[in-house]
């Protein structure tokens, strides 16, 4: 009985002191994986640190993104009867009956490719290559006409933005020196942003535009210029920044030392913006344009010969705007987020008493029987642009219309907007957008920016004076176009128009 | 009498010292810097506060501020703000805490 005891204690004796050993072997085990483990992931932050500090991973300095948008347009137009202006015998203009112009179908792509590099501390170079061409066509044959002065052509600024060939074209490049002596203040120079500024971004439906651009009511053009700006931090006024831009929009090129009657045309403008957050952001602009030339350099025209190309012949004066804008989104109202805004501007000619060979002054027309004489009047144009887009939260819906109204002698820069019949914003008369934009639930790759969505809108222009987004010539009321052989038009008149749109777009 | 002078002595340069260093002690309230967003650490739609890591310009230190103001947890939310960015910066340091005080992109174009 003892032994058995003994034996048995012996037994327990043996397993007890077993198990904490397979236990231990177990441990051991674990232990190994887990030092092996450490000791890679040891490797792995080594080779990582490795990269960030000895070897630039490039997505350190570059930043590629871009989009592409198919696009189906219609167009309809509604010519009035008018004069035609006729260059051999300017007195006897035959009359045009009104007709009605269309195209059912159009269809054009455009591809966007944007670049941003980080070169050194506090400097970058931004840039943007573009190409946009009507399916079929490989020039700007499908998309011009005779009806408006930003479209009888395409010419430096509004290449790219204009239907045209399939080139990639360099919309933006420029470069950027910030932080400049370690204050809020940048200056900027080269192929400017100066298109598509707000409150355009929202039916294009891109983020609204930073410090950089100018208010889509008074220019989209694609500057060739130079920007200083100033960031203050001033609590009162959150978001605050100032810059002074300057562009040239025709360079004359060497001439005899007397000249050849033309001069640089520049544009100077000042941006001071008080406020810029989400709930409210306020611009005051003013922009001053120098030697406003007759016409831009348009290598191919729509216009008959000896028409068919242009250049600048004289300059006719300069121009002074002046615009507010303002911008609100608000967030959590009803379902989604509400976003208006309210731009007003004024353009003031100061014409010298040069015309072009057909007697188009700056906003004057001179009197055949009376030339030269004529000029020097300034004329006061204004325009007001108003609307709002409502984003649902939920669905990823966006609603949004637009009105903007220009009067009788109300002048813009803005050839390079994203319109098919002209640009909007340049109107004498009436437009009514309304668009409609779905973005698809799909998941972000390329960048968190990244989306993809159609939109569907519709345009209504409704002109009341001849002559919008042309500076060349007086403006004529178009029920007035007949009331004498002295309105003859050289451009093709319009009365109404419509044009009903959709796009598939992706931004990545 | 040389006890007491010397003592009024003693308490003048005390004061001048505190006089002299006192506005040094105000101004570093709050810290300047500019640097690139490492990381941004934020819970949700409906976060009212965040915390971004940013890499010092001049120094190459990583600092990790709070956020609490909407307008930038916004920018955030909707990767208006991501990190790379650079920021100008303005922060406090409070119960050990670095809370941010002015958050922008840095400014040009």
């Amino acid at each position: 009985m003892r032994i058995k005891g003994v034996v048995l204690i012996a037994a327990i004796l043996v397993a007890v002191l077993a198990l904490p050993q397979g236990i231990l072997a177990a441990d051991e085990e674990i232990q190994k994986q887990v030092d092996a483990l450490s000791k890679e992931l040891r490797s792995l932050r080594q080779e990582v640190a490795q990269t960030k500090e000895g070897r630039k991973s490039i997505s350190d300095w570059l930043t590629i993104g871009g989009d592409y948008r198919f696009r189906i347009d219609s167009l309809r137009g509604e010519v009035p009867a008018f004069f035609q202006f006729n260059p051999a015998d300017p007195f006897n203009p035959p009359l045009v009956g009104t007709f009605k112009v269309k195209n059912d179908v159009l269809y054009t792509n455009r591809f966007g490719l944007d670049l941003k590099a980080k070169a050194t501390r506090n400097v970058t170079v931004t840039s943007r290559l573009l190409m946009y061409k009507a399916f079929g066509n490989s020039d700007t044959a499908a998309t011009t006409g005779t009806f408006f002065a930003d479209r009888i052509g395409t010419f430096d600024g509004t290449e790219g933005h204009v239907p045209g060939d399939a080139k990639l074209t360099v919309d933006t490049v420029f470069a950027t020196w910030s932080n400049i002596l370690d204050y809020p203040l940048w200056f900027s120079v080269g192929r400017r942003p100066s298109t598509g500024g707000i409150p355009g971004h929202l039916r294009q439906n891109t983020p609204k535009p930073g410090v950089g651009g100018i208010p889509a009511l008074l220019v989209d053009y694609a500057f060739d210029g130079m920007t200083l700006g100033w960031a203050p931090d001033i609590e009162a006024l959150p978001g605050a920044y100032a810059k002074i831009c300057y562009g040239r929009g025709f360079e004359n090129g060497i001439t005899k030392t007397s000249g050849n009657g033309l001069h640089d045309t520049d544009m100077l403008g000042v941006s001071v913006v008080p406020y810029d957050t989400d709930p409210l952001f306020v611009d005051l602009q003013w922009n001053h344009g120098f030697n406003i030339f007759d016409s831009p350099v348009i290598a191919s025209t729509t216009l008959p010969a000896p028409f068919n190309s242009l250049r600048p012949s004289v300059d006719l004066g300069d121009i002074d705007w002046f615009a507010i804008t303002a911008l609100s989104t608000l967030k959590n109202v009803g379902p989604g987020r509400l976003n208006v805004f309210g731009s007003g501007a004024l353009s003031i000619t100061r014409p010298n008493t040069n015309t072009n060979a057909f007697g188009g002054g700056l906003m004057f027309n001179d009197d055949p029987l009376a030339p030269g004489l004529q000029g020097n009047e300034s004329r006061t144009g204004w325009a007001g642009y108003v609307g709002f887009r409502y984003d649902m939260n939920k669905n990823r819906t966006k609603l949004g219309f637009e009105f903007n109204h220009g009067s009788e002698d109300w002048i813009t820069f803005a050839p390079a907007a994203d319109d098919m019949w002209t640009s909007k914003l340049g109107v004498r008369g009436n437009v009514y957008e309304g668009y409609l934009i779905q973005e698809f639930k799909l998941e972000p790759i390329s960048s968190f920016a990244s989306k993809t969505f159609v939109r569907i809108g519709y345009q209504y222009y409704d002109f009341d004076y001849t002559g919008s987004n042309n500076w060349v010539g007086a403006p004529v009321k178009i029920s007035d176009l007949t009331g004498s052989p002295l309105n003859a038009q050289f451009l093709t008149p319009m009365k109404n128009a419509q044009n009903i749109y959709a796009t598939l777009e992706v931004k990545f | 009498m040389r006890k007491v002078s010397g003592i009024v002595l003693l308490l003048l340069i005390a004061a001048a010292t505190a006089a002299i260093f006192a506005p040094v002690q105000a101004l570093a309230d709050e810290i300047k810097m500019v640097g690139a967003i490492t990381k941004i650490e934020i819970s949700g739609q409906d976060a009212t506060t965040a915390t971004a890591t940013l890499k010092d310009n001049k120094t190459g230190e990583l600092v990790t501020v709070i956020v609490n103001d909407d307008l930038t947890l916004d920018k955030f939310k909707d990767h208006r703000i991501v990190p790379g960015d650079e920021i100008r910066l303005k922060y406090e340091v409070k119960d050990g805490k670095n809370i941010s005080r002015y958050f922008r992109k840095t400014a040009g174009c």
